[in-house]
């Protein structure tokens, strides 16, 4: 089987491994990137990071991809083909499936589903902590190691008891696993709607105290230092940490060395609180000077009718300061990495009573979208965006992904890049998305960057029509798709 | 949702004559649903109170009924168990000459696993115009809305909303302290709302209403059960508008000169935020004794149903600064309003 051959010519080179973005060209051959030319001088005029961007095909560290058990929301196969559609080359699937993936006959079926698909973006998976996820006796951690999943975790929820956490990162550290930890005292949150705060007030609503996020991460660190000390191994991942207070103290234990790594999503850096009134802009449109949220009400911010389902999540929007804490940790390093906690849901789970719907949002295709539009705003550099999809979570990975930890724009290796363009924007619908899941806040909004190609080990994973001729625009030679 | 202006000068207001069906006259409302007070205008705040006088006038005739809505069908569909609200938006709908289904959820096909949506797709079939809507999730009311096609009333959903008790409350005061026509009698007045704020939506449609209106409201009862208002309050000032929290019942009550106890739940104890009732009424109950340090001829609310004997003195309740039986008496009146005004809104 031939691969296909790329040509792109005057076009922004991000490679994050060499720590170097400029103008440049690349040519893939036969799936092989072939050459990786940088541009300078009169070669590279009028080229600028505005326009199309080339970089590392992007790894996802938290996907719900619901299969088994919930294929209305979202399959391995639909789920995969979001991930392309995002230019995600690497997804890691959250074990909270039906039955959960706590053995290796539950991972070979995703596996294999996957391999079905036929899709090139590689599918990793999370094993569970406990057995049935249900935090009372150890999953088969030993067995999934050997199997293939990348790290442990009860996602979905926290590990149930501390003493389990601990016993968790002891036996995980020794397998040389990280536990990816949902952070969340769930004494503080029972029948929690929203983040806790001025507009949870407003709307009646049950508030999510972002204590409970830093008691649990509190835990989390304490348990990680006392086993550290016997298993050198010992990891904790701190996944979709959304609180300024619990990534204060990230950074506090990063400093003093213990192994400690974690990921900010797309939606608590971007969106808050105020969504849930129905306002509509991005976090750092609504602060004042001193960085606290400003009144959606008095600023005559509210555009949508309050309480859309779309916007409840775990853990919840938070306030615009926390947004901007979460942008505050990706410039300074404690977060590792941007994971989307893509979280599918049916219709049938989110068009109803916003206290009742399901928490989640179908996050993995405007997860770049919404990463450059805090590009846009100066929140983060191109580079540093690009590192937290690319790098960062290859280093939480470590050896385990198929590019084996290099992740850069590599000469020799199979193809694995994503092609956006930044100076095209594109209508968030559902039709647009490839996932089953079209429960996102953002139906119907513009976001910048769409994606023009995503390869895949060698392999195109999506490839964008052009909007007249419905032909595809980058590989549209004949005798070049495989 | 509109943020609701504060205080403005309002044009005239051309009252309907309520006689006569609401689509066949002109009629200043353009609001199709009813789902907070937060998006009404002073404007409308004066046509809702103006309407409503007509409606009490009504309420004095021999027959209390009107032909205005006659062929219309008011459904009442309530997820929540109450007595007062339900029936007071039937007699009010009866009194329009509407056709009225009642739906009590624990007998309906709710209790058969039916989606909200889907009921209410069910009873728009059933020939629903006006929907009627109680619910204990917060925001239900404006699913609902999305999806029937004539309008929606809220009831009360959750902690968030109950806009006609808001509107009926401001109605009971301007009666009592107001001199007639636009003026709501509530500007400079200090108000008070004792009790159970964090879970009441009572108190927060009447912290829209009320600011709206000019008030010097305060809000008091145990700190558990203010938590957040303190930052909505600060938030509201920078906004034009203001009020006040605070756990001293002492300092809340002095020269009051409205004063609305709220309803004290037995759940209150076992979620912890509580020790007990008797505390409770100890601390926090509205007692003759704590009444006298309020303004001479202060007014007694309470949006019911009482605990007496806990949030409010059986010996207040009854007494003369009383005028909660008046509030059960407008809340027909304002029902009547609402249900009339909304019904000449076309909905093309």
């Amino acid at each position: 089987m031939s691969g296909p051959d790329v040509d792109l010519n005057r076009v922004w080179l991000v490679d994050p491994v060499a720590g170097r973005e400029g103008p440049g060209e690349i040519v893939v051959t036969d799936g092989v990137l072939k050459a990786v030319t940088w541009l300078s001088g009169a070669e590279a005029d009028g080229v600028d990071a505005t326009g199309v961007v080339v970089a590392p095909g992007f790894i996802d560290l938290h996907v719900h991809l619901r299969e088994p058990g919930n294929e209305d929301a979202e399959t391995v196969a639909s789920g995969l083909a979001a991930a392309a559609h995002g230019g995600f080359t690497t997804v890691c699937a959250m074990p909270n499936t039906t039955p959960a993936l706590d053995e290796p006959s539950v991972l070979a079926r995703v596996r294999s589903a996957a391999l079905a698909s036929g899709s090139p973006v590689e599918l990793l998976a999370h094993g569970a902590v406990t057995a049935g996820r249900s935090g009372e006796t150890l999953a088969a951690m030993g067995e999934l190691a050997d199997a293939g999943v990348v790290g442990f975790s009860d996602d979905g929820s926290p590990v149930r008891s501390a003493s389990i956490l601990r016993s968790a990162l002891a036996y995980a550290g020794a397998l040389g696993l990280p536990i990816v930890e949902h952070a969340e005292d769930h004494t503080l949150t029972e029948g929690a709607e929203m983040g806790e705060g001025v507009v949870a007030t407003v709307l009646g609503l049950r508030g999510w105290p972002v204590a409970a996020e830093f008691t649990a991460v509190a835990r989390g660190l304490a348990l990680l230092a006392d086993v550290v000390v016997d298993v050198p191994g010992a990891r904790l991942h701190l996944t979709h940490v959304s609180t300024g207070e619990a990534l204060d103290l990230i950074r506090l234990a990063r400093a003093r060395g213990l192994p400690v790594t974690c990921d900010v999503t797309p939606h608590h850096l971007a969106l808050s609180d105020e969504w849930v009134a129905g306002a509509r802009r991005f976090a750092w449109d609504g602060v004042d000077e001193e960085g606290a949220a400003r009144d959606p009400w008095a600023d005559r911010a509210i555009v949508a009718g309050p309480y859309a389902s779309s916007v409840r999540v775990n853990p919840p929007l938070r306030c615009a300061k926390d947004a901007l804490a979460c942008l505050a940790a990706l410039r300074d390093g404690t977060a590792d990495a941007i994971a989307t906690d893509h979280a599918p849901h049916s219709d049938v789970d989110k068009t109803v009573e916003f206290g009742q719907a399901a928490n989640g949002i179908s996050g993995i295709e405007t997860a770049l979208g919404l990463v450059l539009a805090a590009v846009d705003a100066e929140q983060l550099t191109l580079l540093r965006a690009v590192e937290a999809l690319t790098t960062g979570p290859a280093a939480v990975l470590g050896d385990r992904t198929r590019r084996a930890g290099v992740v850069g724009l590599v000469e020799g290796a199979p193809a694995d890049l994503v092609v956006f363009d930044r100076s095209e924007r594109w209508t968030v619908t559902a039709d647009a998305l490839a996932s089953r899941g079209k429960n996102t806040p953002l139906l119907g909004m513009e976001l910048s960057g769409r994606v023009l190609l995503t390869m895949a080990n060698g392999r195109i994973a999506y490839e964008a029509p052009t909007p007249t001729d419905g032909q595809t625009r980058i590989t549209s030679r004949p005798g070049t798709l495989t | 949702m509109n943020v609701m202006d504060g205080p403005e000068a309002i044009p005239e207001v051309v009252v309907p004559s309520v006689d006569v069906a609401p689509e066949s006259q002109p009629v200043g409302w353009r609001h199709r649903h009813l789902l907070d007070v937060d998006g009404l205008t002073a404007a409308d705040l004066d046509l809702v109170m103006r309407t409503a006088d007509a409606m009490l006038e009504v309420l004095t005739r021999p027959i209390t009924k009107v032909p205005a809505l006659r062929g219309r069908n008011v459904t009442i569909l309530f997820y929540e168990a109450s007595t007062r609200t339900r029936v007071s938006f039937e007699v009010a709908a009866k009194n329009l000459s509407a056709d009225v289904v009642n739906i009590a959820a624990a007998t309906s096909s709710v209790t058969k696993g039916e989606s909200l949506v889907d009921t209410v797709r069910t009873v728009e079939a059933l020939g629903a115009q006006m929907l009627v809507i109680r619910h204990a999730v917060s925001g239900a009311p404006y699913l609902a809305a999305e999806i029937f096609g004539g309008s929606v009333l809220n009831g009360g959903d959750g902690w968030h909303a109950h806009p006609t008790q808001a509107l009926l409350d401001l109605y009971t005061m301007r009666s009592r302290l107001g001199t007639g026509g636009a003026d709501l009698g509530v500007a400079g007045k200090k108000i008070v709302i004792l009790g159970d704020v964090l879970h009441s939506r009572v108190a927060r449609s009447n912290i829209w209403s009320l600011t709206a209106a000019g008030a010097d409201l305060w809000l008091c009862g145990p700190a558990t059960l203010l938590r957040g208002f303190e930052a909505w309050a600060g938030r509201g000032a920078a906004a034009g508008r203001r009020f006040n929290v605070t756990s001293d019942v002492a300092a809340a009550l002095r020269d009051a000169d409205v004063v609305m106890a709220l309803r004290i739940q037995r759940e209150r104890m076992a979620s912890g935020l509580l020790p007990s009732m008797r505390e409770y009424a100890a601390r926090y109950g509205l007692t003759a004794e704590r009444l006298r340090t309020a303004h001479p001829g202060a007014l007694v609310m309470h949006p019911g149903p009482m605990n007496e004997g806990v949030e409010i003195a059986a010996d207040v309740a009854a007494g003369t600064q009383s005028v909660i039986t008046d509030q059960v008496t407008n809340g027909v009146a304002i029902r009547m309003a609402l249900l009339y005004l909304l019904a000449g809104v076309s909905h093309a």
